[in-house]
């Protein structure tokens, strides 16, 4: 259980404890993020060298074939990303198939970047997605994949709303926490 | 945004910051057909795989560090209007040699025809001061010019010395490291890289130390040099060790050349001697030195003869110096390399004479000068000097009015390739400086007779 945070103990990480669900949802997260991994999110998701999803993808889809589960959803990003970017950065790890982004959305585009938001506020933010597609969820386990694990708040949002349109379990995979 | 960064730029805008912008300054970034992926600002030739962002669209991963170019954006760019309302004047008190005067001229006719031009000075020949009299014309004209360098550092050393010789124009200084905003100036300094932001600026556009790294082995730098510069501007290209590809430019009749075979001091470049010594390498594993060097070593020490010793690589370093203490514990020397971290600090001891020598990699070669030093490189024939390498390495030795010879000694396992076009190099331009000493000084010697 807990976010998959690299630590000396078994309890829940204080980041956890602060959520209600603490209990049900439970994030695996693959590597610690560092100065390396640090950089390669600066040439990768801001620098935009989409290349660079190669460096992780085979990794990420061996995780993401060892859960037990019936359903991939990415992580959205905006639809002003889409424009600018070009690419979600969840999605360029896994293999065409494996995830449905296109089921949920980022309904409003963020007015401050995430990463430039305090925790307190990233906190208190509302929820930002919601389904376009009505989906059969009911009894599906999900596993729900995104870049960085950092508060929580995206990954609990997410998986609440999942939970919320019948899912059975929702599990978060991330490449860094 | 000011409408005036855009003169003469090619930049991608995202869609607030383009807003306010006339819709004839927006220009396709990539060109996108069945054959072809190409990038519209560096002109790379992209693999359509690598390119490939989601919803067939592209992206240009060659040109990454200057923004992002992509299908999804769009370069804007306005004509240079040449909108310069002031005419800076040349501030410089110096006074150019004879044979500078002449060089300055010719730079200064091929400025005004609007040709392509290579300058052939030796290293040690002044070329920065014979640039002023052109550039002080063009500003005069109210040209835009710019001067560009591959090389970050030589941008650093020329941007002060320009400052100083135009005081009234404000230059502008483009670098990856400067993080000062764009500014729109009749004068630029910036790296050869800055220049792909360009898209016919420049009335002239001169490139100095050309052939050094990177710009030699990368066509993305020749693009933005033919793209940053008037379809009709001038092109000057300053070199003292030109490449084969630009050399063979000159015999096609592509570009023009002109020649400073002597440097500032009126002296010929001092040549290279080698001495072959295939088991230097073994030597050192035992940590030894060839006799020859030990010799030569003995004798730095009795005259106090101050020396740079360049070795191929960086683990070359210390058994390098630890032979020369083991055999003189007495004379006293330091190693240093690119990436030391103590770097400056130890250049700074041997430019105040409180060492005798300094054991170095290739680093020194280019611009770094210290009065009356010798120069050995030991394994010359090592791939990692290229012919420009060796004619900047050699071209440390003989800078000052006070000792303007001085010896080049390569010690080496075999007379390479390259070792042999330094020396033919070295061998051209000292028969043209010959020829041009000759010529300056007859008229004296019949004036006598
Ligand atoms: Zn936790
Ligand atoms: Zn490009």
């Amino acid at each position: 259980m807990g976010c998959g945070r690299a630590q000396t103990h078994k309890r829940l990480c204080q980041d956890c404890q602060r959520w209600p669900d603490n209990g049900t949802f439970h994030n695996i997260a693959l590597f610690t993020y560092n100065d390396a991994m640090h950089r390669y999110f600066q040439q990768y998701k801001f620098q935009g060298d989409y290349q660079l999803r190669r460096v992780f993808a085979a990794t990420m889809q061996q995780a993401v074939v060892e859960q037990n589960i019936d359903r991939v959803l990415s992580v959205p990003v905006t639809p002003t990303t889409m424009q600018t970017r070009g690419f979600n950065q969840v999605t360029g790890w896994l293999a065409a198939g494996m995830n449905q982004t296109e089921l949920f959305t980022k309904a409003k585009s963020k007015a401050v970047p995430q990463s430039k938001k305090d925790r307190q506020a990233r906190l208190q933010t509302p929820q930002p997605f919601e389904l376009t597609t009505a989906v059969e969820l009911a009894g599906q386990r999900v596993l729900l994949v995104d870049d960085i694990y950092t508060t929580g708040r995206t990954m609990r949002h997410a998986a609440a709303l999942l939970m919320e349109n019948g899912a059975k379990t929702v599990t978060g995979l991330t490449l860094a926490r | 945004m000011d409408p005036r960064e855009l003169y003469g730029r090619q930049v991608p805008l995202t869609a607030s910051e383009a807003a306010m912008l006339p819709d004839n300054c927006k220009l396709p970034a990539m060109l996108v057909t069945k054959q072809l992926v190409q990038c519209l600002r560096c002109g790379s030739q992209l693999d359509r795989k690598k390119a490939q962002l989601p919803q067939q669209q592209f992206y240009c991963y060659q040109c990454l560090n200057l923004g992002r170019i992509s299908t999804l954006t769009h370069l804007y760019h306005m004509p240079e209007p040449n909108d310069f309302p002031t005419r800076p004047a040349c501030t410089w008190q110096g006074q150019l040699t004879e044979q500078q005067k002449a060089c300055a001229l010719t730079i200064r006719e091929n400025f005004e025809a609007r040709k392509r031009h290579l300058l052939w000075a030796v290293t040690g020949a002044g070329k920065t001061e014979m640039l002023f009299p052109g550039i002080t014309w063009a500003l005069a004209q109210g040209w835009r010019i710019a001067l560009a360098s591959p090389r970050v550092d030589v941008c650093l050393e020329l941007a002060p010395r320009l400052q100083a010789a135009f005081a009234d124009a404000k230059i502008a200084v483009l670098h990856g490291r400067n993080p000062e905003p764009y500014q729109y100036r009749q004068h630029t300094i910036c790296t050869t890289h800055q220049l792909l932001r360009f898209r016919e600026a420049f009335d002239v556009l001169i490139i100095d130390e050309v052939d050094a790294f990177p710009f030699a082995a990368n066509p993305r730098l020749a693009y933005a040099v033919k793209h940053a510069v008037k379809a009709d501007g001038a092109l000057l290209y300053l070199t003292a060790t030109p490449s084969q590809a630009l050399q063979k430019q000159v015999h096609r009749g592509e570009l023009g050349i002109s020649y400073l075979p002597l440097r500032f001091h009126q002296h010929l470049l001092p040549t290279i001697k080698v001495k072959l010594q295939p088991n230097w390498q073994q030597l050192l594993r035992r940590g030894q030195l060839p006799r020859c060097l030990v010799w030569k070593l003995q004798f730095y020490l009795d005259k106090h003869q101050r020396f740079l010793l360049f070795v191929p690589r960086v683990k070359q370093l210390a058994p390098v110096q630890a032979a020369i203490q083991h055999y003189f514990p007495e004379l006293a020397g330091l190693t240093v390399h690119s990436t030391d971290a103590e770097r400056l600090e130890k250049v700074q001891q041997m430019r105040d004479q409180k060492i005798q020598y300094l054991v170095t990699t290739t680093i020194l070669e280019r611009g770094v000068t210290f009065p009356g030093i010798d120069v050995i490189v030991l394994g010359a024939d090592d791939e990692i000097f290229s012919t420009a390498a060796l004619v900047q390495i050699a071209g440390r030795v003989g800078r000052s009015k006070e000792r303007s010879t001085g010896l080049v000694w390569f010690i080496c396992a075999s007379h390479d390739r390259n070792i042999k076009r330094a020396q033919r190099q070295i061998a051209l331009v000292n028969r043209k400086g010959r020829r041009l000493l000759r010529a300056t000084l007859s008229p004296l010697s019949t004036a006598h007779s």
